[in-house]
């Protein structure tokens, strides 16, 4: 699959290097954008390059849930695991190559993305003839994952002005690169004479195995390209849609560690909101002076 | 341009259609850990023997803390193939003290324990899905029963007779009739029974008793003798033992035995705590031997006098001897051996944060292993568990 995302590049670069024009044109012709104009169809078409990186936030959606503890006498659902949405800070950072043409643009925006999402197990012990036999257990999850994500997104600016808005929609194949989780453990004993309220440091565990190798996904978002000097300042906000699990479903109880203690990964697929900020680079019909076919 | 586009998104779809994560049900029984728990702060439960049932699910014999008596209470539970649990029954106080192993015999399951008033050996007759549970007693002088092991139809039991103070080995039919028995003294004087009697209230150490028969030989039982802990083989005929593997008193003497061919077994043996593993060994069936001169490889990342389980299986098509046992760290480690040459291949260790005991070890029908053990969660309460290991997870075979 590397390959094949290292091949994909190289048709794009490839792209770029053949979308050169050949030979010059006038400046004139180039800063305006009136179809009747010499040249002017040309102006319709630009290549942009970016750069840009931002905060996410991540919440999962169920599709089946397990436990490692199976409850002979409470209900399975006390085992639950609790999502905790949106709560918990990622990151990523995008390379945007896109074709713009008439306010629609074909946009390829390979990224790393760290993604976090949290969620608790609670489980406690009881002993109705002494009300001090009691203990409460709180395993506060926290997992990590980072993948290497190749969305394609079509996107259509609503209105074309130096404030250029626009609307997108895209499918994207994630690959995972690494993952681990931190757990740590708290509880509240009143069978120690006293109430024992106690946590213990969080252990970090490597949970690559634990998720699947790729998933996919859609997306969909609002943004703004800023039209400043030459480039483009971008502000992108996007919502992605996991649609595929991210689980490895072969290696739930994979890791010693986590089902020793009740834990197995439930069937999840993964959500995302992004805010990304970037600046964008025309790539072709540069005038002099880098105008591009926006300065109007 | 466009041609480059539409290979592109005809690319990615391909990626999209092939190469990712659904649920699948056949992983979930191919490989899982369960812990089965109770919410009662003072409920303790020990796995006894397990067996895997036709309907791929398991059957687990297990004990329960009793609050007003000093034996074990017997506790049983269905889970299903995906290691869900289905239903436990905690058998009346009536009857106590379960011992292994559970034994398919025209499909019906037996297993024995003893009236906690009488002593005497009872034989309990259930079926998988612990619908119909029956209890017979047995005839004959048959007291605290220590451990059996089903022979054809009949099942081969020791017990220990406190009257007499003997090791009693016989043939019980699963009516519960004794149709041959044997007896040997342990010794004269309360200092020989009182670890005994211990290990039946689980006060002191619990001893690897063992009972069978060597194909179409000699029976054997793994207990006291001639005031010290023995592998005693005898064809219940003569008054004599046909043959003794003596240990030291109760510091030393065979921690498992499994017979392979009419002389050669795979064992294990403790001595003053160490453990020593023993694939492809030869016991002398007749006269008289020590396990001290057995040698073996030692294992000191076992706990003392550690409790030792063999399983005799083939795994991805070669003929294994499964070894569990319980280390310091609190895990059960798994050794395996080449059956044919006693040759070590690999070991797995399974448990973690939590403590992790060896119940019992079993092959599945899958090809997989089941291990069912005690947890204790939080560190504290003991809960049965069962780890179902895939064979494409043990590595080296």
């Amino acid at each position: 699959m590397k390959i094949l995302y290292l091949l994909t590049l190289a048709i794009l670069i490839t792209g770029i290097a053949q979308g050169q024009p050949p030979k010059k044109r006038s400046t004139q012709t180039f800063n305006s954008r009136a179809t009747n104009a010499p040249g002017g169809n040309f102006l319709d078409k630009q290549w942009w390059l970016g750069l840009k990186a931002g905060a996410n936030l991540s919440s999962v959606t169920i599709d089946k849930r397990y436990s490692a503890i199976s409850p002979v006498n409470y209900p399975t659902v006390n085992t639950d695991k609790v999502y905790d949405e949106f709560n918990a800070i990622g990151s990523q950072v995008t390379l945007e190559v896109s074709f713009y043409y008439k306010g629609f643009s074909f946009s390829f925006q390979p990224a790393y993305r760290h993604s976090v999402f949290t969620y608790t197990n609670s489980f406690e012990w009881s002993d109705p003839e002494n009300a001090n036999n009691q203990l409460t257990l709180t395993y506060a999850s926290e997992q990590k994952v980072d993948h290497v994500e190749t969305p394609l997104i079509f996107k259509y600016d609503i209105i074309g002005n130096k404030l250029r808005p626009y609307v997108q929609l895209g499918i994207f194949y994630s690959f995972l690169i690494n993952a681990n989780k931190s757990v740590e453990v708290s509880g509240t004993d009143y069978a120690s004479g006293g109430v024992n309220q106690f946590a213990s440091d969080p252990v970090i565990i490597g949970a690559k195995d634990l998720f699947a190798d790729n998933y996919w996904g859609l997306l969909g978002g609002v943004g703004a390209n800023y039209n400043l000097g030459n480039v483009r300042l971008n502000l992108d906000i996007q919502y992605r849609k996991g649609m595929s699990l991210i689980n490895a479903t072969e290696n739930r109880f994979g890791s010693d560690r986590l089902s020793g203690i009740g834990e197995a990964m439930d069937d999840i697929r993964l959500n995302n909101i992004s805010l990304s900020v970037g600046c964008l680079f025309p790539m072709r019909y540069l005038a002099s002076g880098f105008k591009t076919l926006d300065q109007r | 341009m466009t041609k480059y586009i539409l290979s592109l998104l005809l690319t990615g779809l391909l990626w999209i259609t092939s190469c990712v994560e659904e649920t699948n049900p056949e992983f979930d029984q191919r490989s899982f850990t369960k812990i089965y728990d109770n919410y009662l702060f003072t409920s303790d439960f020990l796995p006894i023997d397990m067996v895997q049932t036709t309907d791929g699910g398991y059957l687990i014999l297990g004990g329960r803390r009793l609050s007003n008596s000093n034996f074990t209470g017997i506790y049983l539970m269905k889970v299903d193939k995906k290691g869900n649990f289905i239903k436990e029954v905690e058998v009346d106080e009536s009857y106590v003290n379960p011992i292994a192993q559970l034994a398919l015999i025209s499909g019906s399951y037996y297993f024995f324990c003893m009236d906690p008033l009488t002593l005497q050996a009872q034989l309990v007759q259930l079926d998988s899905d612990l619908e119909n549970i029956n209890v017979t007693t047995t005839s004959g002088d048959l007291y605290y029963p220590s451990a059996m092991q089903p022979d054809g139809n009949n099942l081969v039991l020791l017990t220990y007779n406190h009257l007499t103070k003997q090791s009693i080995i016989a043939v019980v039919n699963t009516s519960g009739t004794s149709t041959q028995q044997k007896g040997f003294t342990i010794g004269a004087g309360d200092q020989v029974e009182e670890p005994i009697i211990n290990h039946f209230i689980r006060t002191g150490r619990q001893y690897p008793f063992e009972a069978g028969r060597i194909p179409s030989g000699l029976y054997y039982f793994n207990g006291f003798y001639n005031y010290t802990f023995s592998l005693v083989f005898t064809d219940l005929n003569q008054d004599n033992p046909n043959g003794v593997v003596q240990g030291i008193q109760d510091d030393g003497g065979l921690s498992a035995v499994l017979p392979l061919t009419s002389a050669k077994f795979a064992a294990a043996r403790f001595n003053f705590g160490d453990n020593f593993i023993l694939p492809n060994t030869t016991l002398n069936t007749t006269g008289i031997s020590s396990s001290v001169d057995l040698g073996g490889n030692t294992f000191p990342e076992l706990e003392r006098n550690a409790n030792m389980r063999i399983l005799r299986t083939q795994i991805k098509g070669k003929n294994v001897l499964v070894y569990g046992s319980n280390t310091k760290s609190k895990q059960i480690g798994l050794y395996f051996y080449d059956e044919a040459n006693g040759t070590f291949l690999t070991s797995k260790y399974l448990g973690f944060s939590n403590p992790f005991e060896i119940a019992q070890v079993i092959s599945t029908e899958d090809g997989g292993l089941a291990v069912c053990g005690t947890t204790y969660l939080a560190g504290r309460f003991p809960r049965i568990c069962i780890i179902k290991i895939a064979s494409e997870d043990i590595k080296g075979l």
